[in-house]
């Protein structure tokens, strides 16, 4: 393993049998596991580079349960680490040789539909897609929908905070939730917020959203739904330049129109989509941008014909507008399959998921490009174009010496790259173990200090999912001191990894 | 940034030990005859000089931009107050990327004046209080986002929080940080943002901020169904918010609201009718097909009739700002409750309200906002305001009350032990030594 994670604590791991046995006295049966077997299936989550088998997997379907783990875990200063699905492409529910890794696949139920309120009350193992299942019904669906969302749970979707294809419109999961219950470190268990617009008090919700499982364990969300648009239908654009489909891009937003979804793929992202899934689409291009608009038909066909004028302004080479949901459904096919389309043409792959402001589209392709080559590595690009969202593919294999690490640093330099266009590391997938150690390209020491801070009042002893997203562990007792200030290192005693 | 001829440098020891140890530093603007001292800041800088001077001193601050909502919340202990208003820059505003990033004190009149010559908004509708609370047009950029107090498009577009891209901001160890960026997709690191928003001041001094804005709609109509008992409206809105027809802004005006002869109705007010308003916007064919839409769903709660564009817009400025409730207006004198609740319990715990103590209400957000004028009273009627809310899950703000009465009632909604615990530990964690805004949101808090 590359990334160094927090030292385990001998004194815990000596306890194991002691352990386990107090966790079977809470959940029974098959709810706790700690076969070297039966863990296997834990010891990685989206992110297969990584693997660390946990000491113990315990699984308990209750809230009351879930409070007696932490409190136990809590007085006896054992780690937890959260795991909803376990899709997390950061490593977010990497397990700790020393920690109980806690998985949430037992909540299972949605508790209560609201059509009135236009909400779901669920609890978080029930996967993003299934939310929107329980309501097509009545017309509703739920809004966010990361690529995953046919396996990844909502419970993950909060703590890593997901977005997907349509949040340029309709937003990410923090602008989809309303409330939680949530237990924290101490098994205490608290409910924020509920069914209306907004909570009481500090938005307790909207930092919790994101925290990638280190503030609490969420065991029932609020979400809210909306009603279906009426009609979608997609564009297929071609461009001989990717300046021209950034321009295209550009002139969309500045036109005053939000797609539904503005995805882009550059020349090798959509030879290896049309190989996989035969979409139809252009291979002599550089750069294709697949625009859908959803909503009422006169206005869906109103927007596709301005769309299709800024296109042909600029430049585009190739443009079919979809006729029919199978048509739609096709042009979506290769990039919703462009991951698996890569790992086709390369053993292996790392995704990658910086944000860059719309505008430095072309520079920051030009960038990787330049990368690639310094590298020796290949790369196909998607982008979430309307947002900003770049995935680079990289492409590699791990059984030719060098590479994977190679492959790393290629992508630490794209990353890179995108703060320095004026972007951030993550836009969806999350900070976890994967770009822990690259949080000081753009935030300062005391910049991390204050979300440290944040999560020692939630989690004083930091026992919830150390060692991700923070590169430097404090004590919770040093952070509180006043003579915290740049550029010194407060705590030189203190390990960093 | 010129100065303005009414700041000078201050020359001699103000009155709070703050001041004194920050003189040299930056210029002052002293209310003269005043033991307040108005610590008016150029720039991040000087704000990290006041707030550790304020930490040295163990003094706490008041911060302010305009001053246009200070008398929301409770009376705060201080002999300085931390003033951004020259604060004031248009960092860079770049429409195309649908972002504008501003110093805190940026009015958000020449703000809103800036983005709308580019045809774009703040989604949010950020809610002008100044006629509710009878204060001079002003307002910041800062003080927008601290009270984050969202119009009718809450309910579709979010609040000030959902907004809230990026933030700079100098917590009470007196360090600057900064949170979130400048880019609408971001999930590194933990979303101070949010906490921020809303804040009323007390975790940080918020000195520069990036904010999300978005194109204006090509055009709006309004619905308007007449002569709803509150239940039936409440039905209607929530019928009208489940539809597929993407409506803007869900409000229901009880008769009784129009007693003030509030601005922006026009003769829409007449006739003794309750009035129920929908609204669509977007492109104009789009918001023209879905009105008629929408009338036909709504046709068993009577004929809705329409207005367009700038008689729409005027009306829902209305319900954004609570004119029927203005300070200058017949309910001048009575406090003003802002109550959010669960959107479909609103009727009920509206009507229970206003049998309870005589007031009257608005409805927006389908429901899920409540804004209760209440007759005058030493208590501004908490006792049954809380208990309304509480049934159904929903929470209330005394959003306008003397300060006798503030003194007397909790502003902001007591919350569940637990939830208060963590909030303060959260707070604590912002500004231990509680320098800023002491007091604003917890009756008792000062001595």
């Amino acid at each position: 393993m590359a990334i160094m994670m927090p030292a385990s604590d001998q004194a815990v791991l000596a306890r194991r049998a002691e352990i386990v046995a107090a966790l079977r006295a809470i959940v029974s049966g098959e709810g706790v596991i700690d076969t070297p077997a039966e863990m296997r299936a834990y010891e990685s989550d989206g992110l297969t580079a990584y693997r660390q088998p946990p000491m113990v997997v315990v699984l308990p379907d209750t809230t009351e349960q879930v409070s007696l783990i932490l409190k136990y875990c809590a007085g006896q200063n054992i780690k937890v680490v959260p795991r909803g699905s376990g899709t997390s492409l950061s490593g977010g529910a990497l397990p700790l040789e020393d920690g109980v890794l806690l998985g949430l696949g037992k909540f299972k139920r949605i508790r209560e539909i609201d059509f009135d309120n236009r909400v779901v009350v669920t609890e978080p193992g029930v996967t993003n897609l299934a939310i929107s299942q329980a309501v097509a019904h009545a017309g509703f669906y739920y809004a966010p929908d990361p690529s995953s969302q046919i396996a990844c749970s909502i419970g993950g979707n909060v703590a890593e905070n997901s977005g997907g294809v349509h949040c340029l419109k309709y937003g990410m999961t923090t602008n989809n939730v309303l409330g939680c219950e949530i237990v924290l470190m101490s098994g205490e268990i608290l409910r924020i917020g509920g069914k209306g617009c907004e909570n009481a008090g500090y938005d307790l919700m909207g930092v919790i959203t994101g925290s990638e499982g280190l503030l609490g364990v969420i065991t029932e969300v609020t979400v809210r739904i909306l009603q279906k648009p009426e009609t979608a239908r997609a564009l297929m654009v071609g461009f001989a330049e990717v300046e021209a489909a950034g321009e295209c891009v550009a002139r969309i937003i500045g036109a005053g129109i939000i797609p539904g979804g503005m995805e882009m793929m550059d020349k090798p992202a959509i030879h290896a989509a049309e190989a996989f899934v035969h979409a139809g689409y252009p291979l002599d291009v550089e750069a294709l941008l697949i625009i859908e608009l959803d909503g009422p038909q006169i206005e869906v066909d109103e927007l596709i014909t301005r769309v299709e004028t800024i296109a042909n302004a600029c430049g585009s080479t190739t443009c079919q507008i979809s006729t029919s949901e199978a048509e739609r459904n096709l042009f979506w096919a290769g990039r919703k399959a462009a991951f698996p389309a890569v790992g086709r043409i390369s053993p292996d792959y790392l995704c990658m998921d910086g944000t860059i402001p719309r505008g430095a589209l072309p520079k920051a392709l030009a960038r990787i490009r330049e990368l690639g080559e310094k590298y020796q590595l290949g790369c196909a690009n998607v982008f979430h174009a309307g947002d900003g969202n770049l995935h680079p593919l990289i492409l590699y294999d791990a059984n030719k010496p060098g590479e994977i690490e190679r492959a790393e640093a290629f992508g630490a330099d794209i990353l890179r790259a995108c703060v320095e266009f004026g972007g951030v590391l993550t836009g969806e997938h999350g900070v976890g173990i994967e770009k822990r150690d690259l949080m000081p390209e753009m935030f300062t020491e005391i910049d991390l200090n204050q979300q440290q801070r944040l999560k020692c009042a939630f989690d004083s002893q930091g026992l919830l999912n150390p060692g991700k997203v923070f590169p430097t562990l404090h004590r919770c007792a040093e952070l509180g001191r006043m003579h915290v200030h740049a550029g010194k290192l407060a705590f030189p005693d203190i390990p960093r990894f | 940034m010129s100065m303005p001829a009414s700041w000078r440098f201050r020359t001699s020891r103000g009155s709070s030990a703050i001041a004194a140890s920050v003189e040299l530093l930056f210029i002052l603007n002293l209310d003269t005859g005043s033991s307040v001292d108005t610590l008016k800041v150029r720039d991040a800088k000087d704000v990290e000089e006041v707030v550790r001077a304020a930490i040295a001193n163990e003094q706490p601050l008041e911060i302010i931009g305009h001053g246009s909502k200070r008398s929301i919340g409770h009376a705060m202990a201080t002999n300085a107050v931390l003033d951004l208003s020259a604060l004031n820059a248009v960092t860079s505003y770049e429409p195309n990327e649908l972002i504008v990033t501003l110093q805190a004190g940026a009015p958000l009149a020449d703000v809103l004046s800036l983005i709308d010559a580019k045809n774009q908004q703040f989604a949010f509708e950020p809610v002008n209080t100044a006629p509710l609370l009878g204060t001079p047009p002003s307002g910041t950029i800062g003080g927008m986002i601290a009270a984050g107090l969202a119009g009718p498009r809450r309910i579709r577009a979010g609040g000030a929080r959902d907004h809230l891209l990026g933030a700079h901001a100098v917590s009470g160890f007196g360090d600057s940080f900064k949170t979130g960026g400048k880019v609408v997709k971001n999930v590194t690191g933990y979303d101070l943002c949010k906490l921020l928003a809303g804040s009323w001041g007390t975790l940080s001094v918020m000195t520069e901020v990036t904010l999300k804005v978005m194109p204006k709609p090509e055009a709006e109509r309004t619905l308007l169904l007449r002569g709803l008992d509150d239940a039936a409206a409440n039905k209607a809105m929530t019928a009208a918010l489940g539809s597929p027809f993407d409506v803007s802004g869900a409000a229901h005006l009880p008769y009784q609201a129009f007693r003030a002869k509030p601005e922006g109705l026009g003769d829409l007010a007449g006739e003794g009718e309750a009035l129920t308003v929908l609204r669509l916007e977007g492109i104009t064919a789009s918001a023209a097909h879905r009105a008629g839409s929408l009338r036909e769903l709504l046709a068993p709660f009577g004929t809705a009739t329409l207005i367009e564009d700038a008689a729409s817009a005027a009306l829902w400025v209305t319900i954004r700002d609570v004119l029927p409730f203005a300070a200058s207006g017949a309910l001048g004198a009575w406090p003003v409750w802002r109550i959010v609740c669960p959107p479909a319990s609103g009727a009920a715990l509206g009507t229970r309200l206003t049998r309870e103590t005589g007031g009257d209400v608005l409805y927006d957000w389908g429901g899920g906002l409540i804004w209760a004028a209440l007759p005058p009273k030493g208590d501004a009627h908490e006792p049954a305001v809380r208990a309304c809310a509480n049934a159904v899950g929903g929470h209330a703000t005394l959003i306008r009350a003397a300060e006798d009465v503030r003194r007397e009632v909790d502003v902001f909604h007591p919350q569940a032990p637990g939830i208060a615990a963590l909030s303060e530990r959260v707070r604590a964690s912002f500004d231990p030594k509680t320098v800023l805004n002491r007091g604003r949101l917890t009756r008792g808090a000062v001595a």
